[in-house]
């Protein structure tokens, strides 16, 4: 059965290549042939933020989406997608996804904006993303008086709290933005597809690794498909996901690294790398803003503490 | 019955100009929000966060709920070749014809609008922004409502077919 | 059924809807809506539509249309549009179309302050139609101007179109903007040439304007300079606001209309009324613009999904022809699809398709974004789905149909297809410029 996923990349996108030329193969081969996926971009079926209701619906059979999208259906979605300065790799969080409890919140989420028709066979982000900077902000009391784009919520929330004013221009206007300097700093996408776009062409001084955002993803099925999937071929696309997401953080975590290093090395631009005190000075600030979006609602809350659960476990609060 | 029909007619057509010119009140107000935001940020260096999703607001309000005035001045942009090349008798069948079929369509999609405007009643969906507004509940409901003031106004050009009591229909149905 | 006849079925339908005078907006929904409760079901047939159609209202950029529009109105209706066209008249002399000349050159300045297509047609539609067909142009040939020179708002960077390109084929934004601007000054010289071209030979469509002053030397006429002075103001402040980083392209057109306001009070022609009566107008046109918008990208998602996309792949696999006619082929894919399709599903349905060849074939992907936009500007104009000519209808002076309008742009297409080619054999055009920066 061929199952049409829609994810939130671009059609151009390093990820989806990769995924179509190195994991979509893969998938058939798992299952034997019984299982193929097809991946449609960002909005070419349904808007991203539409994605759950239209699998339950059956307009899809799945998605493969950003869940940051969804912040709006339910709270919880916020501090499941992008933890804004929270996990150092995206194998941390991948690992709290797939061991930790983060699916369960993730379903418990999505039978709470749909009527029990998506499955949420897995979650993860697979990179952490730059932030574009038109001018130098190597420390973390740089962040003050700066002009951010960063239209979701909790991410508007850290900045401010870190001193920043957090705007929220549309993306089709952030290139214009940052190339006039409307904006000082722009929450957009990995080093790779940054550095595809243009983006250091008018921001020539990223924050690489970045210090905010690391958009976590989902992987759904339509309840009655999954269910007609045996367990074998249940377990097969789980595993089949987390493998893929694994291995495509560490492509681009070296793609994004030589390119930051070739950028390091030449004129144009300067990629800044925060020490360590300044990411902990943020990740401080951002906690007491993730506890301040928690309250919400109780899913959010319950999202936060499983969170914080596994980042103590992991050592993230070592000190 | 027929005074009856007449008189909704009437009410209707009142009803949607008033709307209709109301709407460029919320443009104008959309346009000083725009430019407001322009002098707080480059101005003061305090950037909002409200202006967006406000103007945005406000402007999408304007075009929806404008569509009954638009209806009722005849506005929608329409081919009219075939005016030229049938019988004044047939080409006011084919008039009818096409209001009918505009009031189906958007019969069709209010039906398709319904459950998701519904659902945001239920379970209220915000922009999940810093604002965090409740535009995209608003824009479901919005959409819904100005389909039906669409059907209204539909409903009140094809009484004015029947009674030929309409004015000038020089720029569509 | 195969995607061919569904395809078919589509273009058919909406071809008969049209035809039969149903509004624009109306066909697109209702095919969209039968296509999609045939193909999906009540359930998922309504929600696939409701979800795109209801995305319209989220799309930021579109408010720059009715501040377009407000600001045309405004400046048409305290006087200012028909003494900037007096000064045009005189400036230009006795030269023949000069007037229509010099529209196209505004139309590549407003063009550089708007970054979608629809607010400048619109704006031009308003002040420049009228004045033209005032001082005796004749109709065909100032209606084709208008919707051709006002298309280029989305091939003169900044625009929309190439940011949503560059996006989703992740090609560098500033390659595209460095890339797309010469063609577009191209396009628009074809224009002014084919204008000077058919004044020539035939005088009746572009009289001269025969008042005394325009028989004057150059430096007599320079006094009439005056009825530019304001607009030239205003259209100065607003690109001025949007190079010096003060606005964004959306925010500045919100500006503008401000100051159409500030410049019609500097007339001392502002009044209430006045003012009042320019929003009314603003509301009808915009009301009637969002229904066609609100249809046609009601099918975006269902072709798509009915395989749309696959069809696509399959006719490229099979093609065993030298590089450049697969990219040929491309053009004419992107033409045919034009005919019915929305830009923005355009693009979902053939970048993911043909970015990944472009590059395979060795092809620059900032050339192929250019050509691209290019395409765009022909879907623009061409009917059956024509958004600029649906635009210009919006504000045309009564009497003018859309069948006047479309016939009037058929030649201005064909100069698009001209640039077009010219690009697609002399990648130089468009990447000379980006490779300066290099
Ligand atoms: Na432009
Ligand atoms: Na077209």
């Amino acid at each position: 059965e061929i199952f049409t996923i829609q994810t939130s990349f671009n059609a151009g996108d390093f990820s989806t290549q990769y995924l179509t030329e190195t994991w979509l193969p893969k998938i058939a081969e798992m299952t034997e042939g019984r299982v193929e996926i097809q991946l449609t971009p960002n909005g070419s079926v349904v808007p991203a933020r539409e994605t759950p209701d239209a699998v339950a619906a059956g307009v899809l059979d799945g998605d493969f989406t950003s869940v940051n999208y969804f912040a709006g259906l339910e709270p919880a979605y916020a501090i499941m997608g992008d933890l804004i300065s929270g996990y150092d790799t995206p194998e941390q969080m991948l690992a709290f996804c797939k061991d930790g409890g983060g699916e369960a919140v993730m379903q418990k989420a999505a039978d709470a904006v749909t009527g029990g028709e998506v499955h949420v066979i897995a979650c993860g982000p697979y990179s952490r993303e730059a932030l574009p900077a038109r001018v130098p902000i190597r420390t973390f009391e740089d962040l003050a008086g700066k002009k951010i784009r960063s239209p979701e919520g909790l991410a508007a929330a850290v900045f401010k709290a870190a001193g920043a004013s957090p705007l929220s221009i549309p993306f089709s206007e952030v290139y214009g933005a940052l190339e006039k300097g409307i904006v000082d700093a722009a929450d957009a996408s990995a080093y790779v597809n940054n550095d595809a776009t243009g983006l250091h062409d008018v921001a020539p001084y990223p924050l690489y690794p970045g210090i905010h955002s690391m958009p976590s993803m989902q992987f759904t099925l339509n309840t009655e498909k999954w269910d007609s999937l045996s367990e074998a071929d249940q377990t097969a696309l789980r595993d089949w996901w987390y493998e893929a997401m694994f291995a495509m953080a560490a492509e681009v975590t070296k793609k994004d690294t030589e390119l930051a290093a070739r950028d390091t090395a030449g004129e144009k631009i300067e990629v800044i790398d925060w020490a360590q005190a300044d990411r902990d000075k943020l990740r401080k600030v951002a906690r007491q803003q993730w506890e301040d979006y928690a309250r919400k609602s109780d899913l959010a809350k319950e999202a936060l503490d499983a969170h914080i659960a596994y980042m103590t476990e992991i050592g993230l609060f070592g000190n | 019955m027929k005074r009856l029909l007449a008189g909704y007619a009437a009410s209707m057509n009142r009803i949607s100009v008033f709307i209709g010119q109301s709407c460029s009140m919320l443009l104008f107000a959309c346009i000083l929000v725009s430019a407001f935001e322009v002098v707080m940020r480059y101005g003061f260096d305090r950037p909002t966060v409200w202006s967006t999703e406000l103007a945005m607001t406000l402007c999408a309000s304007a075009w929806v709920l404008s569509v009954g005035y638009v209806t009722e001045r005849h506005r929608h942009i329409s081919i009219t070749m075939i005016e030229m090349l049938v019988s004044p008798k047939l080409w006011r069948v084919l008039r009818l014809i096409q209001m009918l079929i505009a009031t189906g369509a958007v019969l069709v999609l209010t039906m398709a609008l319904w459950g998701p405007a519904m659902k945001v009643l239920r379970r209220i969906e915000t922009s999940g922004t810093a604002l965090n507004s409740i535009q995209p509940s608003y824009f479901k409901l919005l959409l819904t409502a100005g389909c039906i003031l669409y059907i209204l106004q539909l409903a009140a050009n094809i009484i004015h077919w029947a009674q030929d009591s309409e004015g000038d229909v020089a720029g569509g149905h | 059924m195969g995607i061919e006849l569904i395809t078919l079925l589509i273009v058919a339908s909406l071809l008969g809807l049209m035809a039969l005078g149903v509004p624009l907006g109306i066909t697109t929904l209702t095919v969209s809506l039968a296509t999609a409760i045939l193909y999906f079901g009540t359930r998922a047939g309504f929600f696939i539509v409701a979800a795109n159609v209801g995305e319209v209202l989220h799309k930021y950029e579109l408010i720059a249309v009715p501040f377009f529009v407000f600001m045309a109105n405004v400046l048409e209706r305290s006087g200012i549009a028909r003494s900037l066209f007096d000064s045009m008249a005189i400036m230009g002399g006795r030269f023949r179309g000069s007037v229509a000349v010099q529209t196209c050159v505004v139309a590549v300045v407003l063009a550089a302050m708007s970054g979608i297509m629809g607010g400048e047609i619109v704006m031009l539609g308003l002040i420049a139609l009228p004045q033209m067909l005032r001082l005796g142009y004749d109709r065909k040939l100032s209606i084709g101007i208008i919707c051709a020179a006002g298309a280029l708002a989305t091939l003169i960077p900044p625009s929309v179109v190439l940011i949503v390109y560059g996006l989703a084929a992740q090609v560098s934004i500033t390659k595209l903007f460095a890339a797309s601007a010469l063609p577009g000054l191209m396009l628009a010289s074809l224009f002014i040439a084919y204008i000077l071209v058919r004044v020539r030979l035939n005088p009746g469509l572009a009289p001269i304007f025969d008042i005394p002053e325009t028989g004057l030397p150059l430096f007599r006429r320079m006094k009439f300079l005056k009825g530019v002075i304001l607009p030239g103001l205003l259209i100065g402040a607003v690109l001025g606001v949007i190079y010096s980083g003060i606005a964004t392209v959306t925010e500045a057109a919100a500006i503008g209309a401000v100051g159409a306001l500030v410049v019609a009070a500097a007339r001392k022609e502002l009044t209430w009324v006045m003012a009042r009566d320019a929003m009314r107008q603003t509301v009808l046109t915009v009301g009637s613009i969002i229904w066609l918008v609100l249809g046609a990208v009601s099918l975006i998602g269902i072709y798509n999904r009915i395989g749309g996309g696959e069809f696509l792949r399959g006719t490229l696999n099979a093609l065993d022809i030298a590089p450049i006619l697969v990219i040929v082929v491309m053009m004419l894919i992107v033409m045919v699809l034009g005919t019915f399709l929305e830009w923005i599903a355009i693009i979902f349905i053939t970048v993911p398709i043909f970015a990944p060849v472009v590059v395979d074939l060795g092809f620059d992907p900032v050339w192929f974004g250019v050509l691209f936009a290019m395409n765009i500007q022909i879907y623009y104009l061409s009917p059956p789905f024509g958004p600029a000519c649906f635009f210009l209808k919006s504000v045309a002076p009564k009497g003018i149909e859309l069948q006047e309008i479309f016939a009037a742009v058929l030649p201005f297409i064909a100069l698009q297809a001209v640039g077009l080619f010219l690009v697609l054999f002399f990648p130089e055009i468009a990447l000379w410029l980006p490779g300066l920066f290099e």
